[in-house]
Formats: structure tokens, sequence, C-alpha cells
């Protein structure tokens, strides 16, 4: 059994109330609605969810990517990092922290890098701007990094341009420039969404020997439950807005509470004799738009579980002793009926 | 009983460059392809980008002229057929596009979209169109009022399900699916699987369904047929997989897939190296740049295929060197 | 059409206020435009003497020199008048019932009481202003001066009423060096301008259109051809092609600047030829881009034939291209108008801004600027107008400014 982070230790980053909003043609919306959780050294936080459910919006405001114009997190909203509230902190603040003590990689290796400039550039040009390396060493730190991230011919590669490198070499390199600085905590949205499944493995696989070396933490975005099963420790699973249901990677894949995740990992097609060619378990309907909000559970209109009560107030994420949370008024365990596998098709 | 079959099928890419555009060599996306789909089956084929599955598919369908290699649908060479000749086959053969957004004209009514391929092959008398657009409307799982929206109005998977409409709308028998639940997520891909699942009963459908998506694959089909670099490296039946996999780039494929469950964590297959360019096709093997276990003989001479079993087909020295004698080509590659 | 009205590019367009406004002033244009054409400003009254020449615009702001110059000029209509009278034996009203200036006409009364208020006249400007250096100077003389022009307005009352609105209306701007409205000139270029600028717009972007997007999706000989001839042509100066292309035109029936209409042919097909390229590159590149896409395969899947496809799904996907490029063709044009009427190439027979520019080139030297400022702020008032107008459909339209 894997150790889920380190529950009793200070978290390195402490997320409290989390609200930010977007302001659109249609009005404003609230893309992740007071959303709550820790991040320990050494450990992989897993944020799933469909799209539209702001699991990218929720680590954009994190590193304060959002662009100003048109959002705002709330003021309320704490995002505790090394004593400093991101939140609220300056943007000179902010460039101390980005790809220093917080560093991020993106889902589209192919326009991550800047195509003009060679990769060893862009690798020593974060190492200039975070430390007092010479030039000899910003070079020699490069090269050492790209090794890290097994890079073949580093010493070659460090002057190709990236047109030069394949998709899997080029989200290498984007790891090597979020980890050169020793960040404290490594965000990475869908890093291998883009990717094929052989160079997934590759880069998986890195990641977790480097989390391992570096004893970075590690906060993984991804749709791909699978993914989530292989590298996380603890999941939350965010839809609407809203985190809906955490807990450890093995309570939230053996023993869901609320009936969303439960529905997901039924809908994912399953190996095996069994189940081949049968009707997969669905979710009927569609996620709602983030303009028309139900009043109750966010999820209740495509629930199979939907009592009255669920339509008419919305559930508090309600925290159980064993670390885990969930935001149902029926959680799996205690619900009035077996639950029924499948359900019509035909969204609303 | 054989629909499709297609044989020694090649697609070449010429690729042009320099100061006078002139041709500069030659992507090989489809190398010598051999396979038959029978009638009322699902051939799912799998492989990574640029592994050549979406020129194939579109090739059965001829959105793409081959470069060579014949197609045969229900006994008539179809790469010979003209423009017009070829006409009444395209009521017979449709497809599935993978991207939701860019597969539906933005100008088009669902209603609009639907008539003009109804009309154009005169599926249904003019005066029956519209209960026959509602009804086609209805049996992708979206209501009667949709049909004079526009596209933009749906959500991804709504989208996909007009697709399936237009595909359906001319009464088909056989339809290539090129990587229809890509672009859906989790819960909206199982509503779209299911959907294309009982379309497929109940109209009798023959299915090539295109994906990188192993798992998905072999849940849904019958057949599956790896593909690495524009040939088709191992060919079998879904259920046999797990066991039966011979190649080891599709067992590369099954082992890097993580498995849905923390409980069953093992390490991930790891293939060293990138999918090499189609552009520069090694000699011998296409795998073995990246093969964990190449013998000298892979490097000279391109493996054949092999049929192990009925119905397993495997392009590997070293997979097949168990079976002394390579089988005679068969008749039929079913 | 009605996806894009319905569209998110629509909605942000309309919500644009800048853009609101000046599709309003372009509106405003556009009706004037139209107004002409049907015969609300005549050709004969551009051509017709309203008042002496180069009388300034506003008349308050006019020196007492000018004003003594402008009363004499009505004086002296009448003293002719009146000789004339009395040589031919005949009565002065008559002779100055058809000498209007404009909707001023001379007051109807008796030759003896004509020959009063000229004796008076002449009094004044012999006794009192005879011999004066500079007006100027004089403040003192006022009163005379005052007293000449209440003389000129008794022999040729300014009309009341409606009529005296139109007076007013085309004295406005004064009178340019024969004497002719500039505000009714300037407000008749309009309509050129619009006829200039929608047949050539229109007309190029239908064939840039067409020509692109068949070059596009055909390909082959197609595309190489229409792009070897568009290359060609943007290859050479601009201005030199349309001399060009006019100089053909010399001495044919499009020569006549009796037939205002037909001389403007050799205007639409020098800017048409050219003008095309434009459109014609920027619809190539989308069509490029378009025949990639999925619902092209899925048409052609179905069988249906290209030329089919093309008219179908592709050209009315390029729509708000082509609205953007008629915005920036129609503004191109009404440019261009001006340069080639200045070098005596454009428009003939009728006035437009651009002869406008061209006839005030001598008066600008005096400080008379009421000519080039009149063609110039309508035309600059209506080209700004399209340029936020093409700013406001490109951000709503393209999809490069869609977020």
């Amino acid at each position: 059994m894997i150790q889920a982070g380190q529950p009793h230790s200070e978290p390195i980053l402490s997320v409290r109330h989390l609200t930010t909003r977007f302001r659109t043609d249609l009005g404003l919306v609230t893309a992740v609605d007071d959303v709550s959780f820790d991040i320990h050294a050494g450990e992989t936080v897993g944020i799933v969810g469909e799209s539209g459910c702001g699991k990218t919006v929720t680590s954009k405001s994190i590193m304060r990517l959002l662009p100003e114009r048109v959002s705002r997190i709330d003021p309320a909203s704490k995002i505790m990092f090394r004593g400093m509230n991101l939140a609220t902190a300056s943007e000179s603040r902010m460039r101390s922290v980005r790809g220093d003590q917080i560093a991020m990689i993106f889902q589209e290796p192919m326009t991550s890098l800047n195509p003009v400039f060679r990769i060893g550039w862009q690798i020593e040009e974060a190492l200039k701007y975070h430390t007092d390396l010479n030039r000899a060493q910003r070079r020699q730190r490069s090269i050492e990094m790209l090794r890290l991230v097994e890079i073949p011919n580093p010493e070659r590669r460090i002057s190709e341009y990236p047109h030069q490198l394949s998709g899997g070499m080029r989200q290498r390199v984007m790891i090597a420039i979020a980890l050169c600085c020793e960040p404290d905590i490594l965000i990475a949205d869908e890093p291998t969404t883009a990717l094929d499944v052989t160079i997934q493995a590759q880069i998986l696989n890195l990641m977790e020997g480097l989390k391992r070396k570096l004893n970075t933490a590690i906060m993984l975005i991804t749709h791909n439950l699978g993914v989530v099963a292989q590298v996380c420790d603890r999941v939350l699973v965010m839809y609407a807005g809203r985190v809906i249901e955490s807990g450890t990677v093995h309570d939230i894949f053996h023993r869901p509470q609320h009936p969303y995740t439960q529905a997901l990992l039924e809908s994912i097609p399953k190996r095996g004799r069994r189940e081949h060619g049968k009707r997969l378990p669905t979710i009927p309907g569609i996620v709602p738009s983030l303009h028309h909000l139900p009043a109750g559970c966010r999820f209740a209109e495509r629930c199979r579980f939907r009592q009255d009560q669920c339509v008419d107030h919305e559930p508090e994420l309600l925290e159980t002793s064993d670390g885990r949370a969930y935001r149902c008024f029926f959680p799996i365990t205690q619900a009035p009926m077996a639950p029924t596998i499948g359900g019509s098709d035909v969204p609303a | 009983m054989s629909l499709l079959e297609v044989r020694h099928l090649v697609k070449h890419f010429p690729v042009r460059g320099g100061v006078l555009n002139r041709v500069v060599g030659h992507v090989h996306a489809v190398n010598d392809v051999s396979f038959d789909v029978r009638k009322g089956e699902t051939l799912g084929i799998v492989g990574e980008s640029g592994c050549g599955k979406s020129t194939l598919g579109k090739m059965l369908i001829r959105l793409i002229e081959p470069t060579s290699g014949t197609i045969t649908y229900e006994g008539q060479d179809i790469t010979a057929l003209s423009h017009s000749q070829m006409m009444p086959l395209r009521r017979t053969m449709q497809i599935i596009f993978q991207d939701p957004y860019s597969s539906l004209n933005p100008r088009l009514t669902v209603r609009s979209l639907l008539k003009e391929a109804i009309a154009f092959h005169r599926i249904v008398a003019r005066n029956e169109m519209d209960d026959y657009i509602t009804e086609l409307i209805r049996r992708v799982g979206l209501r009667a009022d949709a049909a004079d929206k526009f596209p933009h109005e749906f959500s991804g998977g709504q989208r996909q399900r007009i697709g399936i409409a237009r595909a359906l709308a001319t009464k088909p028998e056989f339809i290539v699916a090129d990587e229809p639940v890509s672009a859906l997520d989790v819960s909206i891909q199982a509503q779209v699987l299911n959907l294309l699942m009982d379309l497929k009963d109940e109209f009798g459908l023959t299915l090539v369904f295109i994906s990188h998506d192993l798992k998905v694959i072999q849940h849904f089909c019958d057949r599956v047929m790896v593909m690495y670099l524009g040939h088709a490296v191992e060919t079998l039946p879904c259920l046999e997989l797990d066991e039966q996999v011979r190649h080891p780039y599709s067992k590369a494929l099954l082992g890097a897939n993580p498995i849905d469950d923390p409980d069953q964590r093992r390490p991930l297959t790891i293939l060293q190296g990138d999918v090499p360019s189609p552009f520069h096709m090694p000699a011998g093997c296409p795998f073995i740049g990246r093969c964990p276990d190449v013998i000298d003989r892979c490097r000279a001479e391109m493996p054949p295929i092999v049929e192990r079993e009925p119905g397993h087909r495997v392009a590997c020295w070293v997979a097949n060197e168990d079976v002394a004698e390579p089988a005679a080509p068969a008749k039929s590659l079913g | 059409m009605r996806r894009l009205l319905k569209s998110r590019g629509a909605r942000k367009f309309t919500r644009n206020r800048l853009a609101m406004a000046a599709l309003g002033i372009i509106a405003v244009y556009f009706l004037t435009a139209l107004w002409v054409l049907l015969g609300g400003i005549s050709m004969e009254a551009t051509r017709q003497r309203v008042a002496p020449k180069q009388v300034p615009g506003f008349l308050e702001t006019r020196t007492l020199e000018e004003r003594v110059a402008f009363a004499m000029h009505y004086i002296d209509e009448v003293d002719q008048a009146v000789r004339l009278a009395s040589r031919r034996d005949q009565d002065a009203y008559e002779i100055l019932a058809d000498k209007a200036l404009a909707e001023r006409r001379a007051a109807k009364m008796s030759t003896d009481e004509y020959n009063e208020l000229l004796d008076e006249a002449f009094a004044v400007l012999e006794d009192e202003l005879e011999g004066v250096e500079d007006l100027s100077h004089h403040p003192e003389l006022e009163p005379r001066v005052e007293r000449l022009e209440e003389i000129a307005a008794a022999l040729y009352p300014v009309p009341q009423g409606w009529e005296g609105v139109k007076y007013r209306l085309r004295t406005f701007l004064g009178s340019d060096a024969a004497g002719q409205s500039i505000s009714v000139r300037a407000v008749y270029s309009v309509k050129v301008a619009f006829q200039i600028g929608l047949i050539t717009s229109v007309i190029s972007v239908i064939i840039g259109s067409l020509l692109g997007a068949a070059a596009a999706f055909f390909g082959g000989w197609i595309d190489h051809v229409i792009t070897w001839i568009f290359s060609t042509l943007s290859s050479i100066p601009y201005l030199v092609l349309l001399s060009v292309l006019i100089v053909v035109f010399f001495g044919t029936i499009f020569d006549n600047p009796e037939r205002p209409f037909l001389s403007l042919v050799p205007v639409y097909v020098a800017f048409c030829s050219t003008f095309w390229i434009g459109p014609c590159r920027v619809i190539r590149g989308e069509t490029m881009k378009i025949k990639e896409l999925e619902y092209v395969q899925a048409a052609t899947a179905i069988g249906f034939s290209r030329l089919y496809i093309l008219v179908r799904h592709v050209i009315p996907n390029t729509a708000h291209l082509m609205f953007i490029n008629f915005s920036l063709l129609f503004i191109g044009a009404i440019k261009s108008e001006v340069i080639l009427s200045f070098l005596g190439l454009g428009v003939k027979g009728q006035p437009s801004w651009g002869i406008m520019i061209r006839d005030a080139k001598d008066e600008v030297i005096t400080y008379f600027f009421w000519q080039i400022g009149a063609a110039t702020v309508l035309m600059f008032v209506l080209v700004l107008a399209f340029n936020i107008l093409t700013d406001a459909l490109q951000d709503a339209f393209d999809p490069r400014h869609v977020d």
C-alpha cells in the first residue's frame, strides 16, 4: 500500500475556499467554487473531472496565470504557500514563486516551447532568472537536467530547436525546465493527453522517478482515470466547479461515495471476456452549463439516486474522520437503494 | 463471408521541398496492408499517431486515393471505379469523424445537412423526408427539436451523435469510424460507444473502428489490427488479445496502458525512443528502432506475415520462431 | 445568414458601441447617397451659380471688403439689368426675372424703384468707400457697409420659409471659383463615392472570392493560373496600372463628360481589375483550411460533386472574410478615386471629392480652405467610420481574434 502523503506533517500548499470567477459575454460565471485541499511534500495529488469542471482553472489560479482582464480570484480565497497567500500576493512576488518554487507543465508540448530559441537557451533562461549560477554553470546544469529527464545525447540536443524534437521529447524538455530550479510543487496540467500511449508511459515513469529523487509534490490534472490510478496518492474529483469528492486513490477507486465518481469509474471500458461487447454504464445527460447552475446538487439532474432534497438543496462537503470528503446527501455506502447499473442514454 | 477485401494497399504521400517545389521524397503512410472485413463484424485498427490508421480508413471509402493495391467491396474492386461509378457505393459506405467540431458545417442546420444526403441518394420520398429525419434524430438519442438547430448549439457529444446520424442517413452497410470517441469526455464516450453498439446490431452494420485507445477497441471490437509505421504488424480476435498477443509492439501497447485500478499498479512497459518518422523508413522490420528483442534478421529483412492460428496473423521474426514453416498465404485473410 | 446573426461574433459586434456608431454614420451617408441618386440633388444643381466666386462659408466670417464685394455682386446684377432695360425699352424686372442665384431672386419693383436704390448704393460706394485703402482699418465705416447690404437685400431679398432654408444650405459652405455651391457639390459627391465604392467592392469581392475559393479548392493548374495572375498583377505598381487602364479608354464613349455614368466605367474597370487580389488571397487561404476540414470530407463521402461542395459547404463559410474585405475595399476605392481624379483620370462631368480637391489646389494658396475642407472632412468621417467597422468586424468574426 502506498503511503498517502504524510497526513500529519504540515502541508506545503494549502488551498482554502478558492473561488475564481470569469466575466463572459453571457455574464459572470464561477468556474471554481469554494475549492479547498492540501498538498504535502512528496505526494501526488490528482485532480480529475470532465472538461469544464474547473480543474485547469484551479491550477492556473494557484499560479495566478489567468488573464486579469476577465477573471478574478475571490478575495476570501486563501492559497497558502510558505506562509504567504498567493491569492493576494503581488505580481513581483508571484514571479519569484513561479518557476522557482512552483513549476508548471502544460498539455501541448508543441506550443509550450518557444520555437525560435534553442532548447538549451530556454532552460538557461529559467536558471538565469531564478539562480546566481554563471554562464558555464548554467550550461552544465541544463545538460544535467536533460540527462535527468532521460534525453539521449544532451550535449548535442541542447543546441537544437524545438521543431527538431518529437512531442515526447518536447514534454521532457518542458519537465526539465520546470524542474531545473528544484521546485517544491510541480503542477502538471494534462501532461500526457496529447501524447501517444507508449510515450505517455515514458513520461509517467519519468515523473514518478523524479518525484522520488527530488521529493517534489505533484499536482496532476487529468481526465484519464488510468493515469490517476497509476501515479496518484490522493484524488480530488471535480464537477461543475465544485470538489465533489476527495480521498486516497484506493478509496476513490474502490469505495467511491459520490454517485458521480462511481458512475465515472463504471463508464470506462473494461478489459476482459466478461465485459467484452457489453453496453457500458453511462451517465445520462450532460454537464450543466456554468451559466445556469441548478439550485441544488449540481449532479442531481444526472444522478441515479436523486431525491427531492438533492434538487432543492446543495449538500455541503462532508469531511469524515478517515480523511475523506464528499458532497452528497446520500453517499453510496448509505444509499437508500442498491445501485442500478446503466441508465438512459438519452441526454436531457 | 468477407464484405471488404483489402490487398497490398499502399499509400505514399509525395513530399515537396526546395525552391522548385520538386518531390523530394515520400511519406510511407500505408505500406502493403492486406486484410478482410467480414460482414457484420467490427474490426478495430489501433496504433499511435502517424501509423497510417486514419489514412487507411479514408482509403477504404476512397476519400484518399491509394497509390497501389486493391479494395474489393462485395466482389467489386472499388479502386478502379470512376467518380460516377462510385456514386451508388457512396451510399453504402460512410464515415464518422473524430472532431465533433470540424466535422459539421457550421452554417447548416441538422435538418439541412441530413436532408442533402438523403435527397441526393433518394433514400425516401420527398413527402416522407421530415418523418425520416425526425426518426433518425431520435434514433441517435437527440430530441426532435434538434433538427432545426445549428451545430454550435450542441455539446461535443451531441455533435458526435449528429455526425452519426449523417452517416446513417443514407442507410449504409459499412461505416468507417475514425476515432469517433477520442475527443469526448469519459462519460460521453460511453454514451456514444453504446449508441454505436446498438446501431450496429439494429442496422446490421459492418464497422471499421479506428482508435489509438486499445482499451476502447478491446471492449468494442471483434478483431483488432495493430498498425505500426504503416504496416499491419498483428491481427487477432480481441477476446484473445490479453493471452495470445505475440508481437512485441502489441505487447508494449497493452503494457503501456495504465490499469484503472490502483491496486493493480505495475510498472508500465516502456518502449525506448520515439515513433520514427514515416519519411525515413528503416530497412527491415519497421519496429527495430524500439523493439526490446531485435535479432540480426530483423535488420536485414522485413518479417513476413504469418498466420499462426486461424485469425491470428503476426509479422515478427522473433515471435514466429516457434512456427517452423511460414504458412502458405491464405486465400481469405479473415 | 440566420446563423451569422445569431452567432457569438454578431453578439460581440452589436455590443461594440463604437462600431454601432460607425454603422449609424455609414447609414446616414448611405441614405444621403440614395437621396441624391433619386434626384435629391440634380446634376444641374451642382453646376448652378449660387454666389459670387469664392465666397467663404458660414458667411459671417467675412471681412468688410468681402461684404462689400458680396453686396455689390447683387447691386451690379440689377444695375446691368436696368441698363439693358433702358436700351431695349423694357421693364428691368422682366430681365431679372430668370436671373436667380440659388433661391434668391430679384425683388419685384419698377425700374424707377430699382434706380432709386441703385443711386443710393453707388452714392454710398463713391462718396464714402471709394479710395479707402483698407477697410479693416476703418471700423467706423461699418454702418455704411451695412447700408450697402440692406440695399442688396432689398434688391435681391433672401427668401423666407423653406426656400430660405434651401438658400442658406446651398450657400452654407460658400462657393467655389465658378460660384458653384460647395455644400451641394460635397453632398452630391457622397453619391459618387458610394457608387464607386459599392460597385467596385462588390464586384471585386465576388470575383476575388470565387477565384480564390476555386484556386484553393481545385488546386492543380487552376491554382497555378490564378496565383500567377494575381502575383503578376500585384507586382505592377498599382497607380501605374490604373493610369494605363484608364488611358486605354481615352477617346471611347466612356471618355465623355456629358455622360457621367458611362465615364465612370473606366474607373470601375481599373479598380476591379486590381482590387480583387486582396479578397482572392484571403479567401484562397481560408479555403485551403476549410477544404481539409472533416465536414468537407463527409460531404465527399456522401458522393456530392466537387462543385456542389465548393458552393454549398466551402464558400458560405468564408462569408465573414468577404464582409471584412468588402469594407476594406470600399475605403480603398474612395481613396483611390480621389487620387485618380486629382490626376485628371478619374471622375468626369460630375463633382466628386477628388474633383473638388483638385479644383481647390489653387485656392489653398489664398487661404481659401472651404472647398478642400468640405471634401476632406466628409471623406475623413466616412473612411474613419468604415475603418472602425472593419476593425469591429475583424474582432467579431476573425477566428484568430475569437478567444
